[in-house]
């Protein structure tokens, strides 16, 4: 065997059979099964009237309404536990000294940082498929699997869960022991949440043009089954960064070590900049819920030089509608647009107005609708567009589950959990089980 | 064969070392000796890599080690400060350094009589077979060089004696040693050259003839002649 594949061996014993990474994965597991069971259980109670009303069926969806709370119960344990599982990692070897045993060997820092990347995304992989048997009960009760919408979900929290990992390895990097690199990783994951709140609360515009690039934020492309290219790289970056900090960080031979972080940090924000302006945004649900129809995205792309200022609180629930319901499509449709979110006293004077300009001609609105929006930036453009037959074909997927579930709380509550014991009593009582057995 | 020239290192605004120089020869046991805070621990960090000096420069056979990739493939380094993964059961720690090291030595392994504790948890073991299994992982290799910070430390006499005899053997078989030892009965034992430390000097070093010579031939032990070149 190669000195790596040992090394990732070890490295991937370390993390499975850790006593933090067991009592994960028994958390997941109650969380995970608590949360499709009451997925499955709402999903169902609704579905009553929709089996026989097909326009009412059309908006059951088995991913936003089964496995996107299934799964987001995993977005609340990957934020706040998954950084005591991985923290040790690397924090463990520095309060021990074991990166001294480690570097003497024939492994290099790259050896070992990649190692425990790779461990840590085999752990992740472990967690998505304990979400596995929740799938396969759907299907096995009739349920409708959307494969590719199913994917992006999954590929989101992987990704997520990589970012989380990269914090909590950089921040392992930086302090000497684990409690205060714990508590710092915590401090820059809840950050974004901070942000996200203070960007909704309109504290200033900054924050507001800053949430747009929260992780919580960007993951909400996968939740929403955009298969957003400029979300992967904003992942792939992000995680990439932490990744590079952790490694130079960790090298304890490394001379001018400022130099290096401040290049990283330049060419981090310059990428930043370049993915920003990069926009590929597909939907991929089955409904095309993210989109448009498609004469009304024709005629949009027509449109040019579009800005919106919109005299509303981002916490308002017209607000939130008007932004799932028209802006999020119109972001899939054409990125030149410039939203404009007012405050202070303009925002008082004119609340709940919409003011729609291209090219110096103006038009407002209180309404958020689709049907008096469209006629306003066409009439403002010049465009006579045909908004067509915006009907979707998409014919829903309700489900009146009838039968006892207690599979799921045998599977969640009770048979992973004791795989988990199982686990580690072996792990740590081995030599024991040898002697008497 | 090694050859330290003005090693300086600060920490802040306190100088840890000051332009200590002093040459290995080739199959010696070096002994750095000093009291606590000398700087012991630091210097043979900066030798193995382990921390860069703020000045001086560290040469094997008149090559300049710059790297630590370098002083990797000529030195074996066991640090004071070392808690081997108390979660294994020793055996597996033993099995991962042969696989990746793909050398395995049963003299060693009998001699720290590590088979007596091989299906025991490492966080178990007393300290003593802790630093047993410390040294199994700095001299499981056949480099050049060898240096371990207090490798005595939880010792009782009849396994100090043995490991003792264990490091003469390894040393006549070509290996260099540079040990840092605090209980200087210890070092006289088994070291041929001694350098002296305090506040970060280089007080003297020598053989223990050439110190008895400088520090009186009535200094009978490497004790007195520690206080004396103190004092």
């Amino acid at each position: 065997m190669r000195p790596f594949f040992i090394l990732t061996l070890k490295e991937i014993k370390d993390t499975f059979y850790s006593k933090t990474a067991l009592l994960f994965l028994v958390l997941v597991s109650f969380i995970i099964g608590y949360g499709f069971l009451t997925a499955v259980g709402l999903y169902s109670e609704q579905s009553l009237s929709a089996v026989n009303n097909p326009l009412y069926a059309r908006g059951f969806e088995p991913v936003p309404g089964v496995f996107g709370p299934t799964y987001g119960g995993l977005f609340i344990l990957f934020s706040l536990f998954l950084p005591f599982v991985i923290i040790p990692l690397i924090s463990l070897e520095k309060e021990r000294n074991t990166l001294a045993v480690l570097t003497q060997l024939p492994f290099s820092f790259k050896d070992i940082l990649t190692a425990k990347i790779t461990a840590s995304f085999l752990f992740l992989l472990f967690v998505l498929i304990l979400t596995f048997p929740c799938i396969i009960l759907w299907q096995i009760h009739g349920g409708h699997i959307p494969f590719n919408e199913l994917l992006l979900l999954m590929g989101g929290y992987l990704l997520y869960g990589m970012f989380i990992v990269s914090v909590s390895f950089f921040s392992a990097s930086l302090f000497e022991n684990t409690a205060n690199s714990s508590i710092f990783a915590i401090f820059l994951i809840i950050s974004s949440w901070l942000i996200d709140f203070g960007s909704n609360m309109n504290i200033s515009p900054f924050l507001v043009s800053v949430s747009a690039w929260t992780v919580t934020l960007v993951l909400k492309y996968f939740e929403n089954g955009i298969l957003s290219f400029t979300a992967v790289m904003y992942f792939v970056l992000i995680c990439s960064f932490f990744f590079i900090l952790t490694y130079i960080l960790l090298r304890f031979d490394l001379q001018g070590k400022w130099k290096s972080i401040s290049s990283t940090v330049i060419l981090f924000l310059l990428t930043m900049f370049i993915i920003s302006h990069i926009t590929i945004n597909i939907d991929i649900t089955e409904s095309h819920r993210n989109s448009f129809s498609s004469s009304i995205s024709k005629a949009l792309k027509k449109v040019h030089g579009l800005e919106i200022d919109v005299y509303m609180n981002k916490g308002d629930s017209r607000f939130a509608d008007y932004q799932k319901s028209f802006l999020k499509k119109l972001d899939l449709v054409k990125n030149d647009v410039q939203i404009k979110i007012m405050t202070g006293n303009e925002l008082k004077k004119n609340y709940g107005l919409f003011v729609y300009k291209i090219n110096g001609k103006t038009e407002k609105t209180y309404s958020n609708s689709e049907e008096e929006i469209f006629p306003i930036i066409f009439k403002l453009a010049g465009i006579s567009a045909n908004p067509g037959n915006s009907e979707t074909k998409y014919p829903g997927y309700p489900l009146v589950v009838k039968e006892n579930l207690s599979i799921v709380q045998y599977i969640y509550y009770l048979l992973i959990p004791l795989a988990m014991i199982l686990a580690f009593v072996i792990k740590n009582f081995k030599s024991t089980l040898i002697r008497r057995f | 064969m090694l050859k330290i020239s003005n090693i300086t290192k600060r920490h802040f605004r306190t100088i840890a070392l000051n332009k200590v120089s002093f040459e290995v020869s080739e199959a010696s046991i070096t002994g750095i000796i000093g009291p606590n805070g000398a700087g012991k621990s630091t210097l043979l960090d900066i030798i193995a890599g382990f921390q860069n000096p703020d000045e001086g420069e560290i040469s094997f056979n008149d090559v300049p080690l710059m790297l630590f990739k370098e002083k990797r493939n000529i030195l074996s380094y066991m640090p004071e400060h070392l808690e081997i993964y108390p979660d294994y059961y020793v055996a597996d720690f033993i099995r991962f350094i042969h696989q990746v090291t793909r050398y395995v030595d049963t003299d060693l392994i009998e001699m720290l009589n590590l088979a007596k504790v091989k299906n025991k948890k490492i966080r178990y073991l007393s300290k003593g077979y802790q630093q047993r299994l410390k040294l199994f992982f700095a001299l499981s290799n056949t480099k050049k060089i060898i240096i371990l910070d207090e490798p005595f430390d939880g010792f009782d006499p009849i396994q100090l004696i043995e490991i003792l005899d264990f490091i003469r053997f390894k040393n006549r078989k070509g290996q260099t040693f540079i040990l840092s030892i605090h209980q200087l009965h210890d070092a006289e034992k088994i070291c041929d050259h001694y350098v002296l430390l305090d506040e970060g000097r280089v007080v003297t070093m020598g053989s223990m003839q050439t110190l008895k010579q400088t520090f009186g031939e009535d200094s009978p032990s490497l004790e007195q002649i520690f206080i004396r070149a103190i004092q």
